[in-house]
C-alpha cells in the first residue's frame, strides 16, 4: 500500500474529474458524496491517519484538509455552473414577440384640449365656471344686448325645448357670463368650457352641438391691452410659442370695442394660409354691466370665446368635426 | 359687399397695392374674404406719341423711332410706313401679350429684342394686331399703324382711351351687421379717406339741368305723396324725369355692375342699382305713365300697410298674398311696390317708358325684415334697409340718380322734389370723455389726437367751450355730432371703438396677465371630472363624447316620461334631449361594431336632461359600456380569449368608487329588469341612496345595434357620487402581528349570494376576524344540481398579540356554525 500522503493527489485529481464530468446537479451531489461525504473516500483517508506515526499525523491531516478545501471550492464553482445551466429556459424567449399589454384608455381629444385650455387659464388665476345648457332667452340673448330681431333668436337657427316655458338650448357659453355676474360681485375671473347648440345640419364642419370656451375678466381698470396680453399668453400656451396673434375690429352685441382674433403658426402656414380666424372678443359692453347691476363707470372687463373643436381640429389635423361624436375607438386611441 | 379697386379710386386717392388694401381694410374691421383680379382689354397697351422717326441703319423698310409712353422715352423699331413724328399710336410694352388671332398657335408676347442690330423696346400696333375694327371706333382704316388722333392722352391705357374695361381688382368684403354704411362704395371710400387723411370725393349733384320751373314741370305738381304709415316710413322722396329713352347701359355702367356680380337690365334700372351700390341707398324707378292718377290728375303715392289678403305681383313675376304688417307703396288703385323689398310688375320700367318716377326713401329695418322674411323675398334693397339705411341721404341719392339717368337715358328733370319727412332729422349726439378712451384701451392719447380720429370719420364737435392751448386742466368732455350714416354709433364706448380702429388695434400694447385670483364653485368640479376621466382611462376605458340630442325612439323601453322634447328638431334622429347616456353610447357601440371594431370599452361623462314637474333638470352622469375581448390580443394564456362579463364591469365600478373614497356601496340584483337591461343590479350607497344601475344589455337592443358579444352597461349619477366622495385619507398603522388563515369550501344552493355569505359571517361576530375573501366558485363534479361550491379564505389577526392556533380555531368555529345555520351550508372537509 502506497503511503497515505501519496494517495492524496491522485484522489484529488479523480474527484476533480468526477465533478467536471457531472452534467447536472444530482450527478454533482452524488460525486460530492463519493469523495467528500461522511462515507466518502476522503473521510476514509482521514480515518487512516491513525495508522501513521504520531509525528507524521499533523502534516498529513493538514494536507488532506487542504485538498478537501480545494475540492469544496471546485465543487462550488461547478455547482454554480450547473445551476446556471439548469435555470436556462428550455426554449429561449422571443424578445421580438408582442408583449402582453394592459389596456390603458384614452381621453377624448375634446377633453384633452379643454383641459389644456383650463390649465393655461388657471396659470393666470382663472377659475372654471359652468351654467345650464337649457337656457332662457334672457340669459342667452337679452342680457347680452342681442338685438330683438337678431336671427339667432329665431327657431330657424336655435333649438327650443317643448315645455311650457319654451326655453332654448344655449347658442353660446356667453350666457354663463350673465349668470356668474348676477351671483358674484366683481372682480370676476372665470372661464367656461361647455357645450352649445346651433340648429345646423351635421357636415364636415358643423354639428348641432359643439363646445366653446368663454373667458371673462372684470376688474377695475381693465383695458384692451390686458385683453391682448391674456389672449396672446393663452394661445401661445395652447398652440406653441411661435404663435402670432392678430386682432381685427369686429362686431358683437355684447362687447364694445369688439375684435376677431386671428392666429398664425407653422400649422397655419402648412395649410397655406397666413392667418386663421380663431376667436371673438372684446370689452364687455356697458349695457351688459348695467343688466347685471355692475356700475360700468367703476368696472371694466373683457370677454372672449372660441370653439374647442376648431382648436382640436387645427392641433391634431382633423378635417371632419363628426369624428368627435362618432367615437370610433380607432379614432379615440390616437389621443 | 363687392367693390372694385378702380371704383374706390373714383372717390378717394390712395396708392395701395391690392395686398395693402386687403391688409388695411381687414385691420379696420372690414374683412376681405376674397380678391379677384380681372384682366382688362388691351393689357399692357398704352397711348404713345411718336417723337422722332429715323431710317433704320441696316434695313430700308424699317424705321427707328423715339416714342413717349407717358412715363418716358423708348426706342422702337417699326416696319409700318403710315405715320410721322407727332402721331399718337397704340404701343404694346415688353412682357404684354397681343390678343390671339385666328390661326395663332400661342399668344404672341412682346420682348425687348434687336431687329437688324437695333434694340426695340416694345411694338407699335396696327388695328389688326389689336383685333380692332377701326371704323367701329370712328377711326380711319389704313395699312400700318392705328393712328389715334391728336386728342388722345399720352400714357393712358388704351382700354381707358376706348372706354373699355381696364384691369381691376374686385374685393369681397365681409360687412358686419352693425355697419350698414359700409354696404356702399362711398362708405368704404370714407373709411379709406379716414385712415389716409385724403379727402373723400363725392360726385357733384347740384348742377341740375332742370326745365324752367313752371306748374307742369315741377315735381310737386307731377306727383303727390301720402305717407299713412309714418312709423314704418319716416321719409319718402319722389322725383320725376321726363322724356327718357330706355335702352342698354353704357359700357362703364354695365361693367361697373357686372364686376360686382349684378346683372345689367336697362339704363334707368341700372342707374338705380349703381347708386345703391355707390351710396348704400336703395332706390326704385317706376314708369310714371303706369302709375294711376288720382282725382286731381296727379299720380298719388300712398305709403300704407297692406290689407290682409291683398295680392301683389312683384317684378320677378311672383305673386304674394300680403298681410297687414307688410308695408306697401301704392297708387290710388293698387300696390305698386313692396316697400324696400321689390317693385311691382305693373309699374316696371320698360322699353316704352317715357317718364320716370324715382323713389328714394327710408323704411324701418323691422318692417322690411318682417316683409322679406314672411314672404321669403330677399333683395339687395331689403338687405340694406334691414340693416339700417341712412335717413339723411335719401334726397341726395335721389338727386345723384336723377343726374345719372339724364346722363345715360336723356330726358329732363322736373324741378324740385317731393320730400315727406315725418319728423326733422336730428343727428345723434354723444358725449365723450377723453380719459375714458385711454382707460378702456390702455393708451395715453392726447385729446387732440382722439378728436382728430373722430373728425376723420365725419363726427363734429358741437359744444366745446373755448379754452386756451396752455390750459392745464384736463380736456372737458366733448359732445360729438354723429353723421346720420353711422347708425352704429350710439354711446361713448362706440366712439372708443372708433378710436381703437383708427389708431390700430395692433398698436395697442399688450399687458401681462395680472395675477388676481378667480373663483367659482364649479372650479373644483372640473378637477373631479378630470380625475374620474383619468381613473377610467387608467382602467383601460376610452372616453366617448356623444350627441346630447338623440331620438325619442332610442329611449323606447326606457324612462320616456323624463324625455325633454325639442320644439323645432332638425330631424327625428335628434328630437329629444338625452335623459340618459346609454342610448348614445349604444349607438357608438353599434357604429364601432359595424366598423369591425369588435372590442370596445368606453365611458362617457356628460350631462343629461330630465323633465320633472313641468321643468327640466340637468345633471351629470357617468356611463360605461363594454363588449368583446377583456384584454388586448395576446398569443398565449388560458384567459386570452375571455370576453367581458358582469364581474369586469362591477370591478371597474368598485375600483372607481374606492379611489373616490366612497364607503358602503352595494349591488342588488333587480328582480325585474327592464329598459336597456336583460339582467341588472341597482347600485346604491348605504342601502338607500341609488347611484345607478349596471347589467347586461337586453338582446333585442343588442341585435338592433349589431352587437353579438354580451354588452355590459352601467350608468351612474355622478352628482351623487361626487357629493359623497371622500378625498381625505388617513393612515392606519400596518399590522404588527402575523395573521392566521383558514380556508373553507362549502356547498350552498344557487340562490345563496356572496352578500348572504358575508352577512352570515358578520353575524357570527367572530373575534379577530380581519377579512373574508371569496377565492373560488365551482359547479359540477361532486356538487349537486342547483348548488354551487364556494371557497372562502378567512384571515384572523390579533391587534395586540400573536394569536394562538387555538384562539383562531375557536373564532373560526363560530363562523362555520353561523354559515351552517344561516345558509344550510354543507362544509366540505
Amino acid at each position: 500500500m502506497a503511503g497515505l500522503l501519496e494517495q492524496i493527489d491522485p484522489l484529488k485529481a479523480e474527484a476533480r474529474e468526477a465533478f467536471a464530468a457531472a452534467t447536472d446537479l444530482p450527478a454533482l451531489e452524488q460525486g460530492k458524496g463519493v469523495f467528500l461525504g461522511p462515507e466518502g473516500r476522503f473521510t476514509a483517508l482521514m480515518k487512516q491517519l491513525g495508522s501513521l506515526a504520531r509525528e507524521e499525523r499533523p502534516a498529513a491531516g493538514k494536507a488532506i484538509n487542504a485538498a478537501k478545501a480545494e475540492l469544496e471550492s471546485a465543487l462550488a464553482s461547478r455547482r454554480e455552473e450547473l445551476e446556471l445551466k439548469a435555470a436556462q429556459p428550455q426554449n429561449p424567449s422571443d424578445f421580438t414577440a408582442p408583449g402582453r399589454r394592459r389596456a390603458l384608455g384614452h381621453l377624448h381629444p375634446l377633453t384633452r384640449v379643454t383641459d389644456d385650455i383650463v390649465k393655461a387659464f388657471r396659470r393666470i388665476g382663472f377659475a372654471v365656471a359652468d351654467g345650464p345648457e337649457i337656457e332662457g332667452e334672457y340669459h342667452c340673448f337679452d342680457a347680452l344686448n342681442t338685438p330683438k330681431d337678431h336671427p339667432a333668436r329665431d327657431s330657424q337657427d336655435t333649438f327650443f325645448v317643448d315645455t311650457p316655458s319654451r326655453p332654448l338650448l344655449r347658442t353660446h357659453t356667453s350666457s354663463v357670463q350673465i349668470r356668474v355676474m348676477e351671483k358674484q360681485p366683481p372682480p370676476i375671473r372665470i372661464i367656461v368650457p361647455g357645450r352649445v347648440y346651433r340648429r345646423d345640419n351635421a357636415d364636415a364642419t358643423h354639428n348641432p352641438t359643439f363646445h366653446q370656451v368663454e373667458g371673462l375678466y372684470v376688474d377695475r381698470g381693465v383695458t384692451v391691452g390686458d385683453l391682448k396680453g391674456t389672449v396672446e399668453f393663452v394661445f401661445r400656451e395652447l398652440m406653441g410659442s411661435d404663435t402670432k396673434i392678430r386682432f381685427r375690429p369686429h362686431y358683437f352685441s355684447y362687447t364694445e370695442p369688439s375684435f376677431e382674433i386671428d392666429f398664425s403658426n407653422a400649422l397655419v402656414r402648412k395649410l397655406g394660409k397666413d392667418w386663421l380666424e380663431i376667436a371673438g372678443c372684446g370689452m364687455v359692453h356697458p349695457q351688459v354691466f348695467e343688466n347685471v347691476g355692475y356700475d360700468p363707470e367703476v368696472w371694466t372687463g373683457w370677454a372672449f370665446g372660441f370653439g374647442i373643436e376648431r382648436i382640436a381640429m387645427i392641433r391634431y389635423g382633423i378635417s371632419d368635426i363628426r369624428l368627435f361624436y362618432e367615437n370610433d375607438v380607432r379614432f379615440l386611441r390616437q389621443f | 359687399m363687392k367693390v372694385t379697386l378702380n371704383g374706390l379710386r373714383q372717390y378717394v386717392d390712395f396708392d395701395w397695392s391690392p395686398e395693402e388694401v386687403t391688409e388695411r381694410l381687414t385691420m379696420l374691421g372690414l374683412e376681405v374674404e376674397g380678391v379677384v383680379r380681372i384682366a382688362g382689354d388691351f393689357e399692357g397697351v398704352v397711348v404713345a406719341q411718336v417723337i422722332t422717326r429715323d431710317k433704320h441703319p441696316n434695313a430700308d423698310k424699317l424705321s427707328v423711332c423715339r416714342v413717349n409712353d407717358g412715363k418716358g422715352e423708348r426706342q422702337i423699331v417699326c416696319g409700318a410706313q403710315n405715320f410721322q413724328a407727332g402721331d399718337n399710336v397704340p404701343l404694346i410694352l415688353p412682357g404684354a401679350t397681343l390678343p390671339p388671332r385666328p390661326g395663332d398657335k400661342e399668344p404672341f408676347t412682346i420682348k425687348v429684342g434687336k431687329i437688324r442690330g437695333v434694340e426695340s423696346h416694345g411694338m407699335m400696333c396696327s388695328a389688326d394686331e389689336l383685333g380692332i375694327d377701326p371704323e367701329a371706333l370712328g377711326l380711319k382704316r389704313e395699312d400700318g399703324l392705328l393712328i389715334l388722333g391728336p386728342d388722345a392722352t399720352v400714357g393712358q391705357a388704351l382700354a381707358l382711351h376706348f372706354g373699355r374695361g381696364g384691369s381691376d381688382v374686385v374685393f369681397d368684403l365681409e360687412v358686419t351687421p352693425n355697419r350698414p354704411d359700409l354696404n356702399s362704395i362711398i362708405g368704404i371710400a370714407r373709411e379709406i379717406a379716414a385712415i389716409t387723411g385724403n379727402a373723400l370725393r363725392l360726385p357733384a349733384v347740384d348742377r341740375a339741368p332742370v326745365l324752367a320751373a313752371d306748374a307742369t314741370n315741377e315735381a310737386a305738381s307731377l306727383v303727390s305723396v301720402r305717407v299713412e304709415a309714418a312709423d314704418l316710413c319716416p321719409r319718402y322722396t319722389a322725383r320725376v324725369i321726363r322724356g327718357v329713352r330706355v335702352g342698354p347701359s353704357p359700357e362703364w355702367l354695365r361693367t361697373g355692375l357686372e364686376r360686382v356680380g349684378m346683372r345689367s337690365i336697362n339704363n334707368v334700372v341700372d342707374v338705380t342699382n349703381f347708386v345703391m351700390l355707390e351710396t348704400g341707398q336703395p332706390l326704385h324707378a317706376f314708369d310714371y305713365g303706369l302709375v294711376a292718377k288720382a282725382d286731381d290728375g296727379r299720380p298719388t303715392i300712398v305709403v300704407r300697410r297692406a290689407a290682409d289678403g291683398e295680392k301683389f305681383i312683384a317684378l320677378d313675376g311672383r305673386e304674394s298674398v300680403l298681410a297687414g304688417g307688410h308695408l306697401l307703396i301704392a297708387d290710388s288703385a293698387r300696390g305698386i311696390a313692396l316697400a324696400g323689398v321689390m317693385g311691382g310688375q305693373n309699374t316696371e320700367i320698360n322699353d316704352r317708358t317715357v317718364d320716370v318716377l324715382l323713389e328714394s326713401a327710408y323704411f324701418s329695418p323691422t318692417s322690411i325684415r318682417r316683409t322679406s322674411k314672411t314672404l321669403g323675398i330677399r333683395t339687395d334693397s331689403s338687405y340694406r334697409f334691414e340693416r339700417g339705411a341712412d335717413i339723411g341721404i335719401s334726397e341726395w341719392a335721389s338727386r345723384r340718380a336723377a343726374h345719372l339717368i339724364l346722363e345715360t337715358a336723356g330726358g329732363t328733370l322736373a324741378a324740385g322734389v317731393v320730400d315727406v319727412c315725418a319728423e326733422p332729422i336730428v343727428p345723434r349726439q354723444i358725449v365723450l370723455r377723453h380719459a375714458k378712451v385711454n382707460a378702456l384701451l390702455g393708451l395715453d392719447l392726447a385729446a387732440a389726437e382722439i378728436e382728430s380720429f373722430l373728425g376723420q370719420l365725419g363726427l363734429k364737435i358741437v359744444n366745446r367751450r373755448p379754452r386756451s392751448l396752455d390750459d392745464p386742466a384736463p380736456p372737458e368732455p366733448v359732445t360729438f355730432q354723429v353723421p346720420t350714416y353711422r347708425v352704429d354709433l350710439k354711446q361713448e364706448v362706440d366712439l372708443v371703438e372708433e378710436v381703437a380702429r383708427l389708431y390700430g388695434v395692433d398698436r395697442i400694447p399688450s399687458t401681462e396677465p395680472r395675477h388676481a385670483k378667480g373663483g367659482h364653485a364649479f372650479d373644483a368640479r372640473h378637477d373631479e371630472f378630470m380625475e374620474v376621466r383619468r381613473l377610467l382611462a387608467g382602467l383601460g376605458l376610452n372616453e366617448a363624447q356623444g350627441q346630447t340630442l338623440i331620438s325619442r325612439a332610442s329611449m323606447a323601453g326606457g324612462d320616456l316620461a323624463a324625455v325633454v322634447p325639442l320644439l323645432n328638431p332638425l330631424s327625428s334622429d335628434m328630437d329629444v334631449m338625452r335623459p340618459s347616456l346609454l342610448p348614445g353610447l349604444l349607438d357608438v357601440m353599434g357604429r364601432n361594431l359595424r366598423q369591425k371594431n369588435g372590442d370596445v370599452a368606453l365611458f362617457e361623462l356628460g350631462r343629461v336632461f330630465r323633465a320633472n314637474a313641468g321643468g327640466v333638470s340637468e345633471g351629470w352622469r357617468l356611463a360605461i359600456a363594454l363588449t368583446g375581448a377583456r384584454s388586448p390580443a395576446f398569443w398565449a394564456g388560458a384567459e386570452r380569449d375571455a370576453r367581458y362579463e358582469v364581474a369586469d364591469l362591477k370591478g371597474l365600478i368598485e375600483e372607481l368608487f374606492e379611489h373616490l373614497g366612497l364607503k358602503g356601496w352595494g349591488f342588488a340584483r333587480r328582480v325585474e329588469s327592464g329598459g336597456f337591461f336583460l339582467e341588472s343590479a341597482q347600485i346604491s350607497l348605504g342601502g338607500k341612496l341609488v347611484l345607478g344601475e349596471m347589467g347586461q344589455l337586453q338582446p333585442r337592443l343588442a341585435k338592433s345595434h349589431d352587437l353579438r358579444d354580451p354588452v355590459l352597461l352601467a350608468e351612474l349619477d355622478l352628482d351623487q357620487i361626487l357629493a359623497r366622495r371622500n378625498a381625505g385619507r388617513s393612515f392606519k398603522a400596518l399590522p404588527a402581528f402575523p395573521a392566521i388563515r383558514r380556508d373553507v369550501a362549502m356547498v350552498v344552493p344557487e340562490s345563496v349570494t356572496h352578500e348572504a355569505v358575508m352577512q352570515a359571517v358578520r353575524q357570527a361576530k367572530a373575534p379577530n376576524l380581519e377579512a373574508a375573501e371569496l377565492f373560488d366558485v365551482f359547479r359540477g363534479k361532486h356538487v349537486a344540481e342547483g348548488h354551487k361550491s364556494l371557497a372562502y379564505a378567512f384571515t384572523y389577526r390579533g391587534a395586540d398579540r400573536t394569536l394562538t392556533d387555538a384562539e383562531a380555531g375557536a373564532a373560526h368555529e363560530k363562523v362555520l356554525a353561523q354559515l351552517k345555520q344561516s345558509l344550510q351550508a354543507a362544509i366540505r372537509e
